[in-house]
């Protein structure tokens, strides 16, 4: 009855990038154990060999548009930049985190391990091409986020921050299991293809089925909305922000958005586009809905932020205020015929958003002190006399932020609005503009304290070699993509380099 | 088909208790009980889907939640365990050291 | 969808003037700000020189009879979304660059003495910004492609919100902030109306768009006064307008200026405020010639208001780099008077009279900052009889003002006049606007003339003034080209004007295929 499929049939060389960062994750588990405490730094390099094949690995097969392991796996350019995406992030997050666990004492071998399951789990949501993937991606993803966010366990803010994060985490979830389930019981089929091929005539019946699907996509949007923290489903991400290892912080804002909206644009662009209202609609039934939220998103983000005193909650309400962007990209893939353009958009916007926010972190964390203290906005005065270079980089993180053109921000930006303008959606297209202008107040407000405050300037011991390579490693992108946004969009676009092979 | 609407009906009750709990709950433990009520809730409905259809998947769906769900009570036990030692309480109003 | 423009890819002198201040910059970032302080400054000097020369070597090279672009270059930048580095000067490109290159050496040979880089240290920033300055001002000057356009119109924004941040004066954080906030707002709906435009025309390459609107390929709707077409006419005009600024969109500008060290408040008078005027001309008119008629006497009339408010209030002011800056808006009123006039007369002597403002107004803030330098205060009130103490300075200071406010003979009358001729010939405009903006040319005489006085004439009964040591070489050094400038534009106006016959004749030709009713009186 069931067709046995052979090993050949499953197609791994394709999964490779993902399946060795789970089986990796393993191996460093068991290594760990032989690494005397006091070298741990050892298991930091282990970890950032496996990451760096996974990388290599992952530009090989890039854009192979293959499916794997009996189709539930999907190996394309989407899921390539996914992959891209989360490795660049575990990469920098892994240079972030050595001296920075020693130097405030929770340094232990698990944290590398938790870090690549979670990159794995990104990974794996890029790739998901069934709805059971996705979940247990989900899982993959979240579940080691819960323990890191905790990781300071000495600190009640830390213990707390995980605490948060996984009771919403799980409730999130939940939602999106039971989203999943009513569009199985519509449907018949966990497949993404296959469900996007029985929309059509789900819509056309206007029966029962049409009500699960609806609901289901609205449950699935709720549990995702959490994962990449969308309002109305942000409030835990500020306090879990702050009371999070810094590094875990950095890690969270841009892998786990980046995962949650692989599988939102997975499911809209896939399975969900011809959910309309009639046949022959060239808009989705969902795009207002998503429009709405997005636009609630990217005002709320931004003008809560403007209060904040502490600079890792004023990130963290910058990332809601990011993921409204995003989710901009999102509702514009809702206009037939625009759904290409507006991936690319979001997707750029991501990698733009990687390599800024993980920058920006990662001069907070230079200037945090061992007691987690020190991240306040007023500490950043003077610094533009104490630590030029790094001030210099913190501002272009926060043009990059802004938005302003010669950053990858800004690139990011004019992508996605031109995608939505495209779509039809000027109201949000100009709701999105505006929003930038407010959010310029807050992010310069830090160049302000950087360079026009007097001020002795915090030392930044926090600022060593490897946190240093990381610091260097995000300007650089930032720079790269501002200036040759070519590069990666054709990274994004073309087949050169599967075509080698 | 009037059978599988019952369970659905069901399940979205159930579905529904949990979240209830989730939001009206203080006491950590409870709330994360109703979070499984609620995962539970989705495996019936899954169930009672693959029947319906007479497929695989929602019965492999199943297996996979209650393996995911598992992970999830060890990692959450251990959280609210870890919050217990510290502060003699595992009631979430008390989790409040960074508002605003 | 416009047909494709077939341009050079290979290195054009375009580029190269626009680069040079970036290889300065680059050179400036690999010194030591304690050890290098001379060569620090000297180097930033060197190129901004090195940049004027290969401007002059573009204005050798520039043909005038050709209306079209010169010295052109175009590169991909993202294909995919047809966007390239397409770079090229007209004549009014070349005339905006030819200003920026002269103003930079100067601003940066005025900071040699400023007291503030002294306090605050900190030079090799400064200077830095200063090139990045140069850099993104040609940039906005010789780019014809859109998005790029937008990047370096941004970019100014950077420099200029740390030269007033760090260098400024006591509210400078306040100052700074507003100008940057307020600029960006401006500009950023801007991106909304080039994205809506690029997306229509499918290229972001503006002869290519232009040259699709006035073949009827891509058309922008225009069926009453809120249409597809006005909306985005005024997406593009408002983010200019602040820059301008437009009355009643000045309130950044007094804050800016006043706080901005002295060669920030040149460059941004001398240079920025310019790039919003340009800008209409360029982008405005051309791709939106219906609306750019029917908002003609909208906006026409704004810049007017502008004259006469900015006079009256430079009239009531006591600090007198307050009222350079407010005399800016009267000025720059009459530059928006001449644009939308829509006669080829209007917008030569606009452009002329943005070259003449980037000059006179550029000397009066370096005489504001020589001032003050010596006496640490900006009030009038303190000076008085100055010319006693500094026969030198008193005698530049006459020929600066004198020009400023339009005396016959020096630069200042030959814009104003052929903005006024412009206006009264305008198809659009009624007499009334001419003959309002004319009250504003006495009101100006009225306002320079008792600045003048207050600072030079009269007695010099201040102890503190009467020792006032008189300029020093490198301050001569700074104001002789702009005396030369002053001198040249106002008695031998043809060689400027002749840059611009070509590209104003065919930009008027192109709006007149749309609305033939502005060339009624074009000969007259």
């Amino acid at each position: 009855m069931i067709d046995v499929p052979s090993i050949a049939d499953l197609n791994l060389t394709v999964t490779f990038p993902a399946v060795f960062l789970a089986l990796f994750t393993m191996v460093v588990l068991i290594v760990d154990l032989f690494i005397p405490k006091d070298r741990k730094i050892r298991t930091a390099h282990l970890t950032l060999g496996g990451l760096v094949v996974a990388f290599v690995w992952n530009v090989l097969v890039f854009d192979s548009n293959q499916t794997a392991l009996g189709g539930m796996y999907i190996a394309d350019s989407f899921s390539g930049f996914i992959n891209f995406i989360a490795l660049t992030a575990a990469i920098i997050t892994c240079f972030l985190s050595v001296d920075y666990l020693k130097r405030t004492g929770i340094e232990q071998g698990e944290f590398y391990s938790l870090l690549l399951f979670s990159t794995a789990g990104v990974m794996f949501m890029g790739a998901a091409s069934d709805l059971i993937v996705v979940f247990i991606a989900l899982e993959i993803l979240s579940i080691p986020l819960y323990v890191m966010a905790a990781m300071r366990y000495r600190d009640a803010k830390s213990e707390e921050s995980g605490l948060k994060y996984f009771i919403l985490g799980a409730f999130a979830s939940a939602f999106f299991l039971y989203g999943a389930a009513l569009v199985y019981g519509a449907t018949g089929t966990t497949s993404l293809p296959e469900i996007f091929a029985s929309v059509e005539g789900i819509v056309a019946t206007d029966s029962g089925a049409r009500l699960y699907l609806v609901l289901g996509a609205a449950l699935i949007f709720v549990g995702l909305g959490f994962k990449v923290a969308v309002v109305p489903f942000h409030m835990w991400t500020p306090d879990v922000y702050e009371g999070a290892p810094t590094p875990v912080t950095a890690f969270m804002s841009v892998a786990a958005k980046a995962g949650g909206f692989a599988a939102l644009l997975r499911l809209m662009v896939i399975a969900l586009p011809e959910l309309t209202a009639n046949i022959g609609d060239t808009i989705a039934i969902w795009q207002t809905t998503i429009a709405i939220v997005a636009a609630a998103t990217m005002i709320l983000g931004n003008f809560v932020a403007i209060v904040q005193t502490n600079v890792k909650r004023m990130l963290a309400y910058s990332s809601i205020a990011h993921a409204g962007y995003i989710l901009m990209g999102v509702a514009a893939v809702g206009t037939i015929g625009v759904a290409e353009e507006a991936t690319r958009a979001a997707l750029i916007y991501m990698l733009a958003y990687t390599f800024t926010n993980l920058g920006a972190f990662a001069v907070v964390m230079a200037l945090e002190k061992d007691d987690g203290s020190g991240t306040q906005i007023a500490d950043f005065k003077g610094l533009s006399r104490s630590r030029p270079l790094l001030a210099v980089m913190m501002a272009f993180f926060m043009l990059s932020l802004t938005g302003v053109p010669t950053t990858a921000g800004f690139i990011g930006k004019f992508l996605l609005f031109g995608a939505a303008l495209e779509a039809g959606l000027v109201l949000l297209t100009i709701i999105g503009v505006l929003t930038s202008v407010v959010s310029a107040y807050y992010y310069v407000r830090i160049i302000v304290n950087m360079y026009l405050e007097d001020g002795e300037g915090d030392p930044a011991e926090g600022a060593t070699q490897y946190l240093n390579y990381a610091t260097y490693a995000a300007f650089a992108g930032t720079l790269i993509i501002g200036l040759f946004p070519f590069l990666a969009v054709n990274l994004l676009d073309t087949m050169m380099i599967a075509g080698l092979f | 088909m009037v059978e599988v609407e019952a369970f659905i009906v069901l399940s979205a009750a159930l579905f529904i208790l949990g979240a209830m709990g989730v939001v009206l709950r203080r006491n950590a433990i409870l709330v994360f009980m109703s979070v499984e009520l609620m995962l539970n809730a989705a495996n019936l409905a899954l169930v009672a889907f693959a029947w319906h259809w007479g497929g695989m998947d929602g019965h492999i769906f199943v297996f996979f939640v209650i393996t995911v769900a598992a992970a999830e009570v060890a990692v959450g036990l251990a959280l609210i365990v870890a919050i217990f030692r510290s502060r003699q309480s595992i009631n979430i109003d008390e989790l409040h050291l960074m508002e605003g | 969808m416009p047909e494709a423009l077939s341009v050079g890819s290979s290195l054009s002198l375009t580029t190269i003037t626009l680069f040079l201040p970036m290889v300065g910059l680059t050179i400036l970032l690999f010194m030591n700000e304690e050890k290098d302080k001379d060569a620090i400054k000297w180097t930033a000097f060197g190129f901004t020189i090195a940049t004027f020369i290969a401007s002059l070597l573009m204005a050798f090279n520039f043909d005038v009879n050709d209306a079209g672009l010169q010295m052109a270059q175009r590169n991909d930048w993202l294909p995919q979304l047809g966007i390239s580095y397409f770079v090229g000067v007209d004549g009014l490109s070349m005339l905006m660059v030819l200003l920026s290159t002269i103003i930079m050496p100067i601003a940066v040979m005025a900071s040699f003495r400023a007291g503030v880089l002294e306090e605050r240290g900190r030079s090799k920033l400064y200077y830095i910004f200063m090139l990045l300055l140069e850099w993104a001002m040609i940039g906005v000057f010789v780019v014809q492609d859109l998005i790029i356009f937008y990047i370096f119109w941004e970019v100014t924004l950077v420099p200029m919100y740390f030269l007033i941040g760090i260098w400024g004066a006591e509210n400078r954080v306040y100052a700074a902030v507003k100008f940057f906030l307020y600029t960006m707002a401006g500009s950023i709906l801007m991106l909304l109306a080039i994205l809506y435009v690029g997306n229509a025309a499918g290229t972001f390459a503006v002869p290519e768009i232009i040259a699709g609107v006035q073949s009827g390929q891509l058309t922008f709707v225009m069926d009453g006064v809120f249409s597809e077409q006005s909306f985005l006419f005024l997406g593009f005009l408002i983010a200019f307008a602040i820059k301008v600024p437009i009355w009643p969109l000045h309130s950044w500008l007094p804050d800016a200026h006043v706080q901005a060290p002295t060669a920030g408040s040149v460059v941004l008078a001398g240079v920025l405020l310019k790039m919003g005027t340009y800008a209409m001309i360029r982008f405005n008119l051309p791709m939106f010639p219906e609306a750019s008629v029917t908002w003609a006497p909208v906006v026409a009339g704004l810049g007017v208001i502008g004259i006469i408010y900015g006079a009256w209030v430079c009239y009531a002011q006591t600090d007198m780099k307050k009222l350079v800056a407010y005399s800016s808006v009267s000025h720059l009123g009459f530059v928006v008077l001449g644009i939308f006039s829509l006669t080829p007369q209007g917008i030569q002597g606009a452009t002329i009279q943005m070259i003449s403002h980037g000059i006179s107004t550029g000397g009066l803030f370096l005489m504001v900052g020589m001032l003050y330098e010596r006496r640490h205060t900006k009030l009038m009130a303190a000076y008085g009889g100055i010319w006693k103490a500094m026969p030198v300075f008193g005698g530049i200071g006459l020929i600066i003002s004198l020009s400023s406010m339009g005396l016959p003979g020096l630069n200042g009358f030959v814009g104003e006049f052929t903005i006024l001729l412009g206006a009264i010939g305008s198809g659009v405009l009624g007499i009334g606007f001419a003959l309002v903006a004319t009250v504003g040319v006495i009101l100006a005489a009225v306002y320079i003339l008792k600045m003048f006085q207050a600072i030079f004439m009269g007695e010099l009964d201040k102890e503190e003034n009467m020792n006032l040591p008189d300029l020093h070489w490198q301050e001569i050094a700074v104001l002789v080209p702009i005396l030369l400038l002053i001198f040249w534009i106002g008695l031998q106006p043809s060689a400027w004007f002749d840059m611009l016959d070509a590209t104003t004749a065919s930009l008027i030709a192109g709006i007149a295929d749309f609305a033939p009713e502005i060339i009624v009186q074009a000969g007259s």
